[in-house]
Formats: structure tokens, sequence, C-alpha cells
């Protein structure tokens, strides 16, 4: 009898788990074709588009490749891809990579491919200015596909209203021309305050001034953040808070949702400039009243600051790129090395209104507002991604928080770099 | 209730002598059917609360990112995560915003429930529309009602437009850190109160007629008939109400995200245990640290419920807790005598009382424990 209690109990478990893994693996289909899953975060328009038609052509030229893409919500995708890594099977060939520490904890998990030799020379060539950042150890990982500096976007429109007739180039001039602007009744800054990384942006940019190249290099390979000038940056960002020249509520202002966000504030002409990085054309362009490029979006890069000893054409941006999962077959790779070519980058460019990695596609880059973007990116002579990335989630969500913080009234620019301490204990 | 009655047969077959081999077989049968009819259950119990939790437990040594396996990725650092935990400002300020977030749940929605309750309990023209007005937001998402309310309560918003037409200048309702926790304790008592009221409507439906019309009788006054009849023999649907309110509370989450986004909440004040946790373990990558925060979560939590059902709830979960039947006839004398010494304060017959507090008090709980 006791025999018969535990036939039925392994009975109803065996039933469930039998259910429960219905699952499918997903690297050989039954037809023989070898099968490729992507993960990008472009879930509507033209750049969904893009990704699709790059597929088709690919499996038309290798008939025995079926390639799966599949559209992941930005916001879910860090999350979706965490749990996804932990088992092959679920895990997609190839998945939306920013470099930085993610990409570190990723290689040091075994979850990647080392591509640095299968990737073809026009890769290696045309790319060459984005592939440290997607590298660790000097090994590639991911292949770049858009590089996005950051900048001062603004709209020509309002600064000539409110009487500014040359883009500021140093930090006096810069808080001349924003008091002119909020004189002439015009909302100088937008800021999207409400997702963090937009405020902490204003901070990442003052030490990139602030502080010189070692020092910079310092904390980001060894965590050393002892130097003043990172306290100083606090203090810059401090500097102009006390200008008002901020759109009102900032705090609760999204980034990049509607029309009342800090792009959608400056898509509508609703404020004059904001601080972003190289996809903010594109953000604002799908949020202006007709859904067309602001025609009168412009650049300049961050301005210098008076003796600060970083250096002063220094550009920080991020570079979108296209890691390869260590169980993917060495078609993924080929793929990859398919859309770095010209003519494809080219098209990425236009779908996504961005800079493409590659330089040679870099031509069919055509707005004044991305030119400006792409010239300074081009003369720096220090290129950095952002800090957020560089430090990883943990660091770089504190450092982000703090300086919400310090905006907010409820810190100091010494415990900005206090919380990255704190943060570091944690992780 | 349940729970009784299935005693029963057994206390029967045992009494009744049957022949020995006859009885084991009987209670043999009984076993296996009871054993296939919760081996669902118990696996989805087991597999999807007990699990995850000795998972947390396992996790919280370490720390780990996510990615890999913590034994071969992670290090392990003991109760390290525990201690930073506990003497994280942060974590501090988001105990205390929950916690305060728990009483003035009770001290505001409470009274206001119950004098709502009383309003809709009375017979009026449109009183069907009003309880169902009232019950709407409890009934919306929380998606919803926080983007609705994030939108108007911006400094910018429709709030402050009104008011600054008849001549007050709002503050930033949402940013603001004086303001904050007062417009989320605002939003909550729009959304919950709802369902705090319907609670209360049917405890009061379920008290008999005749307890007022006596009183009515012997020329009790309405709020005399209220403070001594309904209040006294609302008491235990008022004890489960404010047990299913503190445990909304103490996981309150969903709506404080939508508002105040990932990062603002603790700036401005109303961050809870739980959009800590979600920040320092998912978003900032920290899994490790993530699953010992829901460890100390999971232990605060249980704490307080189970404080407050072994000196609260004890009174009404009789009948519902199976044991030895002696047991319960001394348990059940006791209530008896308090339901005698209530009754007679209510100036009413002592067995008309205890009936309507006995049905009163079972049936809530059951529904509280499946819940």
């Amino acid at each position: 009898m006791r025999l018969k209690q535990v036939l039925a109990a392994g009975l109803s478990i065996v039933t469930l788990f039998s259910l429960a893994a219905c699952g499918n693996s997903n690297s050989a289909s039954s037809d023989g074709k070898t099968e490729i899953t992507l993960w990008h975060n472009s879930t509507t328009g033209d750049g969904k588009a893009y990704w699709q038609s790059a597929a088709d052509a690919f499996m038309e030229d290798h008939p025995n490749v079926s390639i799966k893409i599949e559209p992941i919500q930005n916001e879910d995708m860090d999350g979706k891809l965490q749990t996804a890594l932990q088992d092959p099977n679920s895990a997609p060939d190839i998945f939306m990579s920013r470099g930085g520490k993610k990409l570190r904890d990723m290689v040091e998990a075994g979850q990647l491919m080392d591509i640095s030799d299968k990737v073809s020379d026009t890769v290696k060539t045309q790319m060459k200015s984005a592939l440290s950042a997607e590298s660790v150890d000097g090994k590639l990982y991911a292949v770049p596909q858009s590089v996005l500096p950051g900048g001062m976007w603004y709209s020509q429109d309002l600064f000539t209203q409110a009487g500014v007739s040359q883009t500021p180039t140093n930090w006096d001039e810069f808080k001349t021309a924003a008091v002119q602007i909020k004189d002439a009744g015009i909302t100088p800054i937008a800021l999207g305050g409400k997702d963090a990384w937009p405020a902490a942006h204003w901070w990442y940019w003052f030490a990139l001034r602030e502080c010189p190249t070692k020092v910079f290099d310092a904390a980001t390979t060894k965590g050393d953040f002892s130097d003043g000038c990172w306290i100083k940056a606090g203090e810059d960002v401090e500097e102009l808070l006390k200008l008002d020249v901020f759109n009102e509520g900032f705090l609760t202002t999204p980034a990049q949702q509607g029309a009342g966000s800090s792009a959608g504030l400056i898509a509508n002409h609703m404020a004059s400039m904001e601080l972003m990085g190289g996809w903010d054309p594109g953000v604002i362009r799908d949020l202006t009243p007709d859904g067309k490029d602001l025609a009168d979006l412009g650049f300049f890069p961050f301005p210098a600051v008076e003796n600060g000893k970083g250096d002063a054409t220094a550009v920080m941006g991020g570079v979108d790129a296209l890691a390869v999962g260590q169980w993917a077959p060495e078609e993924a790779v080929e793929f990859l090395n398919f859309v770095s070519e010209k003519d494809w980058q080219e098209k990425y460019a236009k779908a996504f209104s961005t800079i493409p990695a590659s330089k040679e596609a870099q031509d069919a880059v055509t707005s004044p507002a991305l030119k400006g973007a792409l010239e300074a990116y081009n003369n720096a002579s220090y290129v950095t991604i952002w800090l957020d990335t560089v430090f990883g989630q943990n660091v770089g969500n504190a450092l982000n928080e703090g300086v919400v913080n310090m905006m907010a009234g409820k810190g100091t620019p010494q415990d900005v770099v206090k919380t990255i301490e704190d943060a570091a204990a944690k992780g | 209730m349940s729970a009784a009655i299935a005693g029963h047969p057994t206390e029967i077959t045992q009494i009744a002598k049957k022949p020995k081999s006859q009885r084991s077989s009987d209670s043999m049968r009984k076993g296996i059917e009871i054993l296939i009819l919760s081996v669902p259950a118990l696996v989805m119990f087991l597999g999807f609360v007990v699990l995850p939790v000795i998972m947390a437990a396992y996790y919280g040594f370490f720390k780990w990112k996510g990615y890999g396996k913590p034994s071969v990725n992670g290090t392990f650092v003991g109760l390290d995560n525990y201690k930073i935990i506990l003497t994280d400002p942060n974590f501090q300020q988001a105990l205390g915003h929950t916690l305060l977030i728990a009483v003035l749940s009770l001290v505001i929605q409470g009274p206001l429930a119950i004098l709502f309750a009383l309003l809709l309990n009375q017979k009026f023209k449109g009183r069907g529309i009003i309880r169902t007005l009232i019950f709407v937001p409890y009934v919306v998402s929380e998606v919803i009602v926080g983007t609705g309310w994030g939108l108007m309560l911006q400094s910018t918003g429709a709030v402050n437009a009104v008011l600054a037409k008849v001549g007050i200048t709002g503050v930033d309702w949402i940013a603001d850190p004086k303001a904050a926790i007062w417009t989320l304790m605002f939003i909550i008592s729009w959304k919950y109160i709802g369902f705090a009221v319907i609670l209360m409507i049917a405890g009061m439906q379920s008290i008999p007629e005749e307890l007022y019309e006596a009183a009515r009788v012997d020329g009790a006054s309405f709020w005399q008939m209220q403070w001594r009849i309904t209040l006294p023999l609302l008491g235990s649907t008022v004890r489960i109400w404010a047990f299913l309110s503190l445990i909304g509370s103490l996981q309150l989450f969903d709506l404080v995200y939508i508002i105040w986004g990932q990062y603002v909440a603790s700036t401005a004040g109303t961050s809870t245990m739980a959009t800590y946790m979600v920040r320092e373990g998912r978003l900032a990558g920290n899994y490790g640290y993530g699953n010992a925060v829901a460890v100390v979560i999971f232990v605060i939590s249980l704490v307080i419920a189970l404080t407050y059902q072994h000196f609260v709830l004890n009174r009404d979960l009789e009948g519902a807790i199976t044991g030895p039947e002696k047991k319960r006839n001394r348990k059940h004398k006791v209530s008896n005598k308090r339901a005698h010494a209530r009754s007679a304060a209510a100036n009413v017959s002592a067995s008309q009382a205890k009936s309507s507090e006995a049905s009163l008090a079972t049936a809530p709980i059951h529904e509280g424990e499946v819940a």
C-alpha cells in the first residue's frame, strides 16, 4: 500500500514537470536549417523594418540559415537577457550590447564568444575607433552598429529668437546664453530627471572637463575617486542649478516618453536645448507633431570649463553593438559581418537617424545636427563611453541617483562621491 | 469550517467499533485520497513558494551579478550582504516609509471607510451608483492610476493649473520631499478605500436588523446604535481588513514605481522596501544583494503578520484551526463569555448576539486565509 502512495505522488510530480518541460531548443530546427535568434531593441517603425530586411537579404544568400528576429522593449532588455542567458537553449545567439562593465560580467561568466579572429576586415578597419568599447582584455566580443557621441542638441530657431547668435564654446558663454534665453521667456534647458541618467550626464560631462585623462582612467579602472576634480564636477552642476535654467519640474520629467518628456519639449519647441547622446535626433523625430525630423535641430559640443584640467575636445558617448553568445553557430558572426558592409550601415544610419559605426558609411549622415556631432567625435583626442556604462549598473545607478539627490537639494557634491564608494560595497 | 467537518468521520468510525482490518483499510484509503488530492497543490506550493525562499536565502550569501552560477561567478560573503542592508541608511529610510504608510493607511482609511459604509448602508436614492463609484478606483489597474495621477500632479500638471485659477500656487506634489509622502498617502487612500468600504458594508449587513429594532424600542439614538451595536459587531471585519491592509502596505511597489520612476522615489522620500529591493537588486545588477534584501523583507513581513495573527486575529481564527476537540471546546467557552458580555452591553438577548458574531467571525477569515 505504501508503494501505491509513493507511485501516486511520483506520478503527479512527473506530470507536472513534463508539462513544464515543454520548451524547445533553438539551435537546429526540424528542416535541417541553422537557426539564429537575434534580440534588438527597436520595437517600432523604420528600425524594426531595417532588421527584418537585413535578415531577409542574408537568408536569400544563405538558404540553409533561418534568422529569427525578436524586438524587445529597451527597458525590458536587461532583465530578459539576464534570465535568458542562464540557459543556452533559450538564449538568443545575437543580442544588444553597450559595452562597459556589463560586457565584462558576461565575458567572465563565459557567456560570450571571442570573435576577434572571426570578424571581417571591414569590421576591423572601418569600425576601428568603436572597437575598444566592445573589447575586454584586448579581445573583441561584439560588433558595433552605431556610435552615439553626446553633446548639446538645440533649436536654432529658439536661439535666434532669444538673440543668441553663436553657440557657446566655453562655460561663461554658456551661462550667459542660458540666462539670455530664460529672459526671453523660453525654457533654456530640458532635463529628464525622472530617469536619473539624463541628470547624471551633466555631472559626467563636467567631470570629463574637470579631470585630467589620467585621473579619469584611474577612476574607471581602479575605482579611485580621491581627486578633487570629482567634487568640482558636482559644484559645477550646483552652479548651473542656481541659475534656474532647467524646465519646471525636471525631477519628474521623463527623458523620452511623450510630449512632456525632455526630448518632447525640444521636439515641440517648448525648451531650447538638452544634453543627450547621439540617439537624440531619432527620438526627437518621433515626438515632433508631424513625426518628421526637427528642421532647425542643431548641435554644439559640451563647452570647455575654465581652469578645467580635462581635455576640452574629449567626447563621451555610447556604442550600440551586437554581441554573440558563446553557443551561437558560426553563421551568426557571418551575419554580423554581412550587416557591417557599407550599404547596410548606410541603411542603418537612415533607419535610426544616427551615426553608423562604419567610417565609410558615415557619408550617409546628412542632417546638420548629426554632422556636428560626428565632427566633434572625429576631432576628439579622447573618447570614453558613458560613465554609468563604464562602472556597470551597480556603481552607475548609485552615481545617477546621487546626482539626482544633489539636484533635489538632498546632498552635496561630496555626497555624490561617497555614494559611489558605498555602492561598490554591495556588488 | 471545512476542517472541522473533515474531522468528524474519523471519530464516528472509531466510535462504531468496526472490525480491525476494515478499519485500517478505511483509513488507508482515506490517506491515499488526501495524498492524491493534495499533491498538486503541495507541489505548486513547494515549487513556487518554499523553493524560491530557500533559493533566495542561498543566493543572499553571495556577491553575484546574475550571470552564470553564484558558486562559480560570484563570491561567497557569508552575512556581509545582511550587514550592509541593515546599516544602509537608504534601506532604513525605505523601511521607515513602509511602516509609516502601513500605519497611516490604517489611521486614514479605517475611520473614513466606516463612515462611508454607514452612509451607504442607509437607504437613499442613487445608493447603487455611489457604491459603484467608490469601488471603481479599486478595480482600476495600478499602472493606470499611477500614470493618471502622476501626470495630473506634476508641477505643470492639471491640479496646479486648477489651483492657479483660484489663486493658489501649488507645490511640486511629486518631487517635493515634504509633500511627496502625503501625495502618495492621498493616492493610496483614494485607490484602496473602496475595498475597505465594501468589506464594512458586508459586515454591517450581516448584523441582524432585530438588534437595531430592539435598541430603537429602548429609545437609543442613531449614534448610540452605531456606537453600541454596529462598531462592536463589526470588530472581526475591521480586524481582517486591517490585516489585509497591513500586508498590502508591506508589499507596496507598483504605485510608487510608476509615479516616481526607477530612481527618484528615495530622493522624494517615498521609497518602500520593495522598490529598494528592485533598485538595488535588479536595476543595479546585484542579484546576490537583491536576494538578501528579499529575505529581509520576507522575515519582516512574516514577523509582523504572525504577531498580528497571534495577538489580534487570535479569537477570529478559532474554528479555522484544527486541533484536539477538547481544546476547541474550551476556547469556545471563553468566546461565549465574551459574546455574552458584549451582548449585554448591547442590551439584547445573548444567544442572538452569539450566533451573529460567530457567523461574522468565520466567514471572512476563510477568505483571508485563501488570499
